[in-house]
């Protein structure tokens, strides 16, 4: 299996909530790790809803440098097809005229997809000008971010002459390519999100027909200690000390246990995705943070080191960090 | 005076919980129509979520677009007993587009013609805005039925929860009525040689559009419109009848949320937008909240009088005063007690800051972030005493 990190395109999709962002931006320091040149792609979202305490936004259309080797850039379907539009209309009078025109939402409306496939031509743009090593791109919520990957296929196939045409089919020569496209997923291990990644994941491999990255199950709880040690040390005998201790003994207790709870589900959670995804399964730590920051997006990096091993051999997380 | 948020679900006939998604919003909507039930009222519970979530908590056997009523021994069977009756609904987009395409088109060819239409494909299933649209739809049918004196309605996710309350009219601008007319005139229908001589921005933007992409539009466009007249022609009034439902004073907003920074930042922005809206907000849900340790603390152990991060040792010593051992086993509990402080001290900050940008009249209500699915309705009523009270 190809490394995550020698492909040229990654895209990062999951239900939303689960930490897209922070899985793609530790995604792409690892990358800057390795001595790469690395773009993180905000598709179609607003900067506000995504932000990392610390790091540098994008803005406008540029990209923007926000650490050595590491740019950003926002991109958006709506804009990416007026981009388009302004090189084959090359009339500016014209041109705002059509923008301005209410018919124009309707033409977009009737021509489904033309802007999701715009969006991802621009990303095409990106990795075929050979500025980067790496592109990696940061999806909306599942629905839509499907709606984007299904697009190059589904145009290639529906308009099959013309300049959208020619566009889909080199999109999509690209987006097929195992070596250097991987689609990865993320999601928590809990039932609701687990069920819905399991659709993802086949319809990734299955009905979009994309080659697979890796699934990243976000905030897991890993105990170092079990039920069974909580068992053996039960509290209850060992009342009387003052009451205050008392109470902290208990409530440590509490808390012991909720970990314990949370660990057994998380763990059931991850075993159930290995057996019906069959995708390679990395696991980040839930770090128990007052606020998160871009520290510990950093420190989650460092566990994607492992993430491109071969395998069954990715270490597992270890308890707190 | 803050009202409790039991009045305030017991004063409403719907509940609307709106908010971003994986807050948990499909699992409250469905403890609170659950409640209702409990306490006699004939209530049901509306998702709109196509990703089958409220199927997967209620553990029914939810085909879109129909309601099922949960049966009582369903509900005996998990300790609940029920003086009213909960039923439970999940919205099918492309089912409720295709049934208004039933009603509205003229003939059979017709409606087969509209059904492969791509305009119509697109404006049913992608448009955004044509989803929220769908589901008012169906609550004010519901409220139509008169079977229900509860209907919680559980929005689609969203990236703000004010998206709900903005997308139906979204759709309205959309489909502007002159637009419209113009896409039905004959010589639109009769295609771009007829149209020859007309010189309007409509045909221009369009064939200009069309030459530079090669993709044609203009039949479909002027097909659907054209067979879909009278739907059309009657669409503000369905627009109003909708937003009546949702501006009703029987209608209450709760926004949904979890203490996450990036959710809980606008508060203000919210309630005052909400309010502008001539929808306000009434209540607020805040779901998967760690809670802090709150007993009294010994200040020879914790000078600063509470229990951060670095005061693990301390911990530990109180542990080992107790008499438990091994000290490793202590030294992990011990670790795990602080780093859920740290969690829950961030989560208190964040909702302290957020309930000072909120009313004082809207009451917040804390559930905790429970460890186990809560994917059955005895499961659900746990969150039951955190909303309501104990009862």
């Amino acid at each position: 299996m190809t490394s995550l990190f020698d492909r040229r395109l990654l895209f990062i999709v999951g239900k939303g909530g689960v930490g897209k962002s922070t899985v793609a931006t530790a995604l792409a320091l690892a990358a800057v790790r390795r001595k790469k040149r690395v773009l993180l792609v905000g598709l179609d979202f607003d900067d506000r809803a995504r932000s990392i305490a610390g790091l540098r936004q994008a803005e406008g259309r540029d990209a923007v440098e926000a650490l050595p080797g590491f740019f950003r850039q926002n991109v958006e379907g709506k804009a990416a097809l007026e981009e388009y539009l302004h090189l084959i209309i090359p009339v500016r009078r014209v041109l705002k005229a059509v923008f301005d025109s209410k018919v124009y939402q309707y033409f977009v409306a009737a021509a489904p997809g033309l802007k999701e496939l715009m969006a991802i031509g621009k990303i095409w743009y990106e990795v075929d000008r050979g500025r980067w090593d790496l592109v990696i791109v940061d999806s909306p919520a599942t629905g839509h971010a499907l709606q984007y990957l299904r697009m190059p296929k589904t145009a290639s196939e529906t308009f099959t002459t013309g300049l959208v045409h020619r566009e889909a089919k080199r999109v999509w020569s690209l987006l097929s390519d195992p070596k250097a496209t991987a689609v990865s997923v993320v999601t928590v291990a809990e039932e609701l999100p687990v069920n819905e990644t399991i659709t993802i994941c086949n319809q990734v491999r299955g009905e979009l027909g994309l080659p697979e990255g890796i699934l990243f199950v976000n905030r897991f709880h890993a105990p170092d200690f079990s039920q069974a040690e909580l068992g053996r040390a039960s509290v209850s005998s060992r009342r009387g000390v003052s009451e205050p201790c008392d109470a902290l003994c208990k409530a440590v207790f509490t808390a012991a246990e909720e970990e314990v709870s949370w660990g057994t589900l998380n763990e059931r959670h991850r075993q159930k995705l290995v057996a019906e995804t069959g995708w390679q399964v990395v696991v980040l730590p839930f770090l128990f943070r007052e606020e998160f920051g871009f520290a510990d997006v950093e420190a989650l990096s460092e566990r994607l080191d492992d993430a491109d091993r071969p395998r069954g051999k990715a270490r597992r997380a270890e308890g707190h960090p | 005076m803050t009202a409790s948020f039991r009045s305030i679900v017991e004063r409403h006939d719907v509940i609307v919980c709106a908010g971003s998604g994986g807050v948990g919003k499909t699992t409250a909507a469905a403890a609170i129509a659950l409640w209702g039930a409990k306490h006699g009222r004939c209530a049901a519970v509306l998702t709109i979520d196509p990703a089958r979530r409220l199927a997967d908590s209620l553990g029914l056997p939810l085909a879109g677009g129909k309601e099922v009523v949960v049966p009582t021994e369903l509900l005996r069977a998990q300790g609940i007993d029920a003086s009213g009756s909960l039923s439970a609904m999940m919205l099918d987009q492309k089912g409720a587009w295709d049934s208004l395409v039933e009603r509205h088109a003229p003939s059979a060819e017709i409606r087969e013609r509209i059904l492969k239409n791509r305009f119509y494909q697109h404006l049913s299933q992608s448009f955004a805005g044509s989803q929220e649209y769908m589901a008012v739809e169906e609550l004010a049918r519901l409220r139509d039925s008169g079977r229900y004196d509860l209907i919680v309605v559980d929005t689609p996710p969203s990236r703000h929860a004010l998206e709900f309350l903005e997308a139906p009219r979204r759709l309205n601008d959309f489909l502007d009525r002159k637009i419209i007319r113009w896409f039905v005139k004959p010589y639109v229908a009769a295609g771009w040689p007829a149209m020859r001589f007309v010189n309007r921005t409509a045909g221009f933007v369009l064939r200009t559009l069309e030459e530079a992409t090669g993709i044609t539009v203009l039949a479909e466009i002027s097909d659907f419109f054209g067979g879909m007249q009278s739907l059309f022609d009657g669409f503000s009034e369905r627009m109003d009848r909708v937003y009546r439902e949702l501006k009703s004073p029987k209608t209450a907003f709760v926004v949904v949320s979890s203490p996450e920074e990036e959710v809980l930042e606008e508060a203000e922005y919210l309630s005052d937008k909400m309010a502008a809206l001539g929808m306000p907000l009434r209540a607020v849900v805040l779901n998967r909240v760690h809670d802090e340790f709150t007993d009294p603390i010994d200040r020879a152990d914790f000078p600063r009088g509470e229990i951060r991060g670095d005061d693990q040792e301390s911990v530990e010593a109180c542990l080992t005063r107790s008499g438990l051992s091994p000290a490793s086993l202590v030294e992990r509990l011990a670790r795990n007690f602080v780093a859920y402080q740290d969690v829950a001290r961030g989560d208190g900050l964040r909702l302290e800051m957020f309930a000072r940008g909120l009313p004082r009249q809207v009451p917040i209500v804390r559930v905790p972030n429970f460890s186990t699915d809560l994917h059955q309705l005895g499961a659900l009523a746990r969150m039951h005493p955190y909303l309501f009270g104990h009862s």
